[in-house]
């Protein structure tokens, strides 16, 4: 049924298939503890990150190290005008939505959404765009995997990122500024903590890690203005699972899915692998919303 | 102004606009234009049904393409394999999307705001995944082939015509029934509505179902007319025009949803020529009307009118 090498390979492909899905997944946590909703554009920001990268890197001819950073920046600055612009009625009480704010949320952030694919769509074109290679090595070994250079070189990336944003929830002043906010928003206003620059903060950060995922994945699955959507429903699957809010419950959550896909091709059912998250997402939604790791009383 | 004058008012106003659309075909003889006012009626309907659970019951379903798209696959599976003739078709279709809808409705009846749209979107996209890797049975991207009911697009734009005259008609007269009250209730403050004896579990499934029917209703009527149903009916984007057309044309009123997917799917159809930035102007108007103006162009002409009645 399942040899030995097999089931390794499949957990190391598992794994790190994980690490990219915690990338994405960790800035749609953040953005849900912090402003306790859901970005449906998510998705979009890793295709900006997408294009960011192929365009630099390959029309402008700039070396890696400077690309991969642009791409960065350049989601997390969309995040923050974002930000800036659409999500202050959540908080502000600007507008007539009051009792609404949720909806509110869901109707610009998918709205944005459309917006960006289409723009994508009409300024750059339809057509996928092929990203230059991030190492030149077609194939590494890694413990009992076979597996492509450049799955190997965004995976390195990909912890040393998650490594850093790790460094900065814990110890920095704005890290737990984020995670105060997270847990009483009007407490840490009392504090002193500025949660309107918080929320800023973490749509940018948001924005740029998935723009970074979507640099780092570009050139094994090329830049096309659709190619957001698929990244994003992974996301929601895990933030649901790990708990909404919980940035170790995101990531672990991120693992766990990336070794379930994996082995669920091979031993379920390969034709309705996509599934499988959704239906995990629906049923972890009914009878755990506070999900794996999330704590109990939060209003559903 | 009470509720039930301003409904009455949106549907006196409704009722026009679908004269005037009646009309059209004297005027308007040409296919391709009947049948971007065909689809036009078919997207009018999927965002009054959706209108009904966002705007009127404060239910953020993401999943009404997924409905039509059910009804859809009633309608084509049933003649594809026993050979139903149409009106049965459509009934199955309808009424497949409405069970479904009422078993996901009593289902997703905790949920709110951001939970329920993830719970409706993942919902609408295992539909849509089992439908096109089912390929033995649905024969998944080629799609089901029907045969057509008419081939006469004048016909088929009265027949979307009156369906859609239909919905509007039922709508407004479950929103003008006590039920319309109990729903904006709920909407307005659950737990108020509930300890005034409305029963909660009750009226949020009984939208969700009728809302879904709806759908079904508007997918089945379209598998006859496209005599093609593939499962590119239930994607997120089309979910995301019925949004669209629902928020532009003024969300919680009985005209809004019709205004808003007339207007953005003929303007669509037009700006195509030009160059096809339509879908990016309607995708920015959507934010824009979310952000500044909430109640969408309706609410934007109520306004403009209102001033003008005092000094009358």
């Amino acid at each position: 049924m399942l040899s030995g090498a097999l089931a390794a390979d499949l957990a190391v492909n598992g794994l790190v298939t994980g690490l990219f899905y915690g990338l994405m997944a960790i800035g749609l946590a953040l953005i849900f503890g912090v402003l306790r909703i859901v970005n449906f554009a998510h998705g979009e920001f890793y295709m900006v990150g997408a294009y960011a990268y192929t365009i630099i890197a390959a029309r402008l001819g700039v070396p890696l190290f400077v690309a991969l950073p642009s791409a960065f920046l350049f989601g997390a600055a969309l995040g923050w005008v974002v930000e800036r612009t659409l999500m202050r009625p959540l908080y502000a009480n600007i507008g007539s939505w009051g009792l609404m704010r949720d909806e509110y949320a869901v109707i610009v952030t998918f709205g944005l959404s459309l917006l960006l694919v289409n723009l994508v769509d009409k300024a750059i074109g339809p057509y996928a765009f092929r990203a230059p290679a991030l190492v030149s090595a077609s194939r590494v070994v890694v413990g009992p995997a076979l597996m492509s250079g450049q799955k190997v070189a965004a995976a390195v990336v990909t912890l040393a990122a998650l490594a850093l944003i790790a460094l900065f929830l814990r110890f920095s002043y704005w890290g737990r500024a984020v995670r105060a906010v997270s847990q009483n928003r009007l407490g840490a206003s009392l504090a002193g903590i500025d949660a309107t620059a918080v929320s800023s903060l973490v749509f940018a950060l948001a924005g740029g890690l998935a723009a970074l995922a979507g640099a780092l994945l570009s050139p094994i699955i090329n830049a096309s203005p659709d190619v957001g959507a698929f990244p994003a429903i992974k996301s929601y699957v895990i933030v649901v699972l790990g708990g909404m809010g919980s940035i170790p419950g995101a990531f672990v959550a991120s693992l766990l899915l990336g070794l379930v896909e994996s082995f669920g091709a091979v031993l379920v059912s390969y034709q309705y692998r996509d599934t499988f998250g959704l239906v995990l997402l629906i049923l972890f939604l009914l009878f755990r919303p506070q999900g794996l790791f999330g704590e109990r009383g939060r209003e559903v | 102004m009470s509720g039930d004058i301003r409904l009455r008012r949106e549907f006196i106003a409704t009722s026009l606009l679908l004269l005037v659309l009646a009309l059209l075909p004297l005027a308007m003889r040409d296919v391709y234009w009947l049948g971007v006012l065909v689809v036009s009626a078919y997207f009018a309907i999927l965002a009054s049904s959706w209108n009904l659970l966002a705007g009127f019951t404060g239910q953020f379903s993401l999943a009404p393409a997924a409905f039509a798209m059910i009804g859809a696959y009633g309608a084509a599976l049933s003649a594809a394999y026993y050979n139903v003739p149409p009106l049965i078709g459509l009934l199955i279709g309808t009424v497949s999307a409405g069970l479904i809808g009422l078993v996901l409705g009593r289902i997703v009846m905790r949920l709110r705001g951001p939970y329920l749209a993830l719970t409706t979107l993942s919902f609408a996209e295992i539909v849509r995944l089992v439908a096109s890797n089912s390929i033995n049975i649905t024969r998944g991207d080629l799609g089901l082939p029907l045969e057509p009911w008419f081939n006469d697009r004048v016909i088929w734009f009265y027949v979307f015509l009156s369906a859609l005259t239909f919905v509007i008609c039922g709508l407004y007269l479950l929103l003008r029934s006590q039920a319309g009250l109990f729903l904006e209730a709920i909407r307005d403050d659950e737990i108020a509505a509930a300890r005034s004896g409305v029963r909660i579990v009750f009226w949020k499934t009984a939208a969700f179902a009728i809302s879904s029917a709806a759908a079904g209703f508007a997918g089945a009527l379209y598998a006859y007319f496209a005599s093609l149903v593939t499962p590119e009916l239930g994607l997120v984007q089309q979910t995301g025009l019925v949004v669209s057309m629902t928020v532009i044309g003024g969300m919680g009123s009985l005209i809004g949803p019709v205004v808003g997917a007339f207007l953005v799917y003929v303007t669509s159809e037009w700006l195509r020529d030009v160059g096809g930035w339509q879908l990016v102007i309607f995708a920015a108007l959507v934010i824009v009307f979310a952000r500044l103006f909430r109640a969408g162009l309706w609410g934007l002409v109520i306004t403009a009118l209102a001033p003008r009645r005092k000094l009358a």
